[in-house]
């Protein structure tokens, strides 16, 4: 006859390492799976600053694409400098530039003497621009010292530019119809029948805005 | 025990995988959302003799491909980077030393020199603390751009908890 020997203490010590060895299994795939997660976000907030930094194939269609593109342009009633209110619809049968700019922006100085000499060169052929002044800035309403700081420093820089367009105020208040103006500069083409034809976002060169000019006027 | 043991292990392992599903900060934003271009780094806490001032290296770090003017930047329409402490913190800010920006230019004209500044920066902040702890929140107001366009100026808010001692 044959005795069974009971080893309680092995036995629990089995279950034990059993249950801290899944324990560490379980530990790890959620650690791997967190660095995983972590590192997809990364990558991923790392890909939204470069498709904003890197001219690459596929960063320009980021450039230049907008949900606005075949569309009518949004339509819009601003002041001008003199105080005076601009629509869109003023300029209805006009091929146009609307170019979002803003004083402290270093691209935006850059290319805006080659608008004002492409607006001089092609205002014959019913071609106009709307430079619209969108400081982005976090103002608040009330802040009426503010923003006359600002229309002083438009006026300056219009001034200094000698830009021979209309240029309208406060271009933050359409900010959301014109895609949320994210950066500056922003411009759209519009051809005669007010469609949007081409959009671009920052700085290209001359070339490629007279060549945008060229599809609003055809 | 035995029966314990493994509700325990299945427990902690259920929680340790529902733990793991989603992290601790918000995933990346989609192309083209607005980027945070600076973000303040360090330190979160200053020890300082109460009365005193003393300087504080507050640090920054902008995202890579951007960069913001320097405190004094060649060109009167750009928008300096500027450090400032509200009133009625606490703590009051004697006077901020920033680095030197170094030289940039847009690819699209070479010729014009920007004074930037890239990566990681340090601010030398004099503070003077009234005795006690005081949870401040300071300002850093800067105006980022890349290669090809500019972001609107911000204004972010650069806690920090200053203990004057």
């Amino acid at each position: 006859m044959r005795r069974e020997v009971r080893i309680p203490v092995r036995r629990n010590t089995l279950v034990l390492g059993v249950t801290l060895f899944l324990l560490a299994a379980f530990a790890w795939a959620g650690w791997a799976n967190w660095e995983y997660r972590k590192q997809q976000a990364e990558k991923a907030a790392a890909a939204g600053v470069h498709a904003m930094l890197e001219k690459g194939e596929s960063a320009d269609a980021l450039y230049t694409s907008s949900p606005l593109l075949g569309k009518p342009a949004p339509d819009f009633k601003l002041e001008d400098l003199a105080g005076k209110k601009v629509s869109l619809a003023d300029y209805k049968g006009k091929a146009l530039l609307i170019n979002f700019w803003a004083t402290w922006c270093g691209p935006c100085k850059l290319e805006t003497p080659w608008i004002v000499d492409l607006r001089n060169q092609y205002a014959a052929k019913g071609f106009e621009v709307l430079g619209i002044d969108s400081e982005g800035d976090d103002l608040k309403a009330s802040d009426a010292e503010g923003f006359a700081r600002q229309k002083t420093a438009v006026q300056r820089f219009v001034s200094k530019e000698k830009m021979p367009y209309p240029v309208l105020l406060n271009g933050d208040s359409i900010a959301n119809r014109y895609g949320g103006l994210d950066a500056m500069p922003t411009s759209f083409w519009v051809d005669r029948t007010g469609k949007v034809v081409a959009s671009q976002m920052g700085i290209t060169s001359k070339d490629d805005m007279e060549e945008k000019i060229k599809k609003a006027l055809e | 025990m035995r029966k314990m043991l493994v509700v325990a292990a299945v427990g902690a392992a259920v929680g340790l995988v529902a733990m793991a599903q989603e992290p601790l900060w918000q995933e990346g934003k989609p192309a083209g959302a607005k980027v945070q271009a600076v973000q303040y780094l360090y330190p979160e806490q200053v020890t300082i003799a109460a009365g005193k001032p003393t300087a504080v290296q507050l640090h920054f770090r902008i995202a890579p491909g951007l960069h913001i003017n320097s405190h004094e930047p060649k060109d009167k329409f750009l928008i300096p980077t500027t450090f400032s402490v509200p009133a009625g913190a606490g703590v009051t800010l004697r006077s901020a030393v920033y680095p030197e920006g170094h030289d940039f230019a847009l690819p699209a004209d070479p010729r014009t020199r920007l004074n930037v500044f890239t990566g990681e920066f340090a601010i030398e902040a004099k503070l003077t603390a009234a005795p006690g702890d005081h949870l401040v929140q300071a300002k850093l107001r800067y105006q980022a751009c890349d290669e090809a366009q500019c972001m609107p100026p911000k204004t972010i808010t650069v806690p920090i908890d200053v203990l004057g001692k």
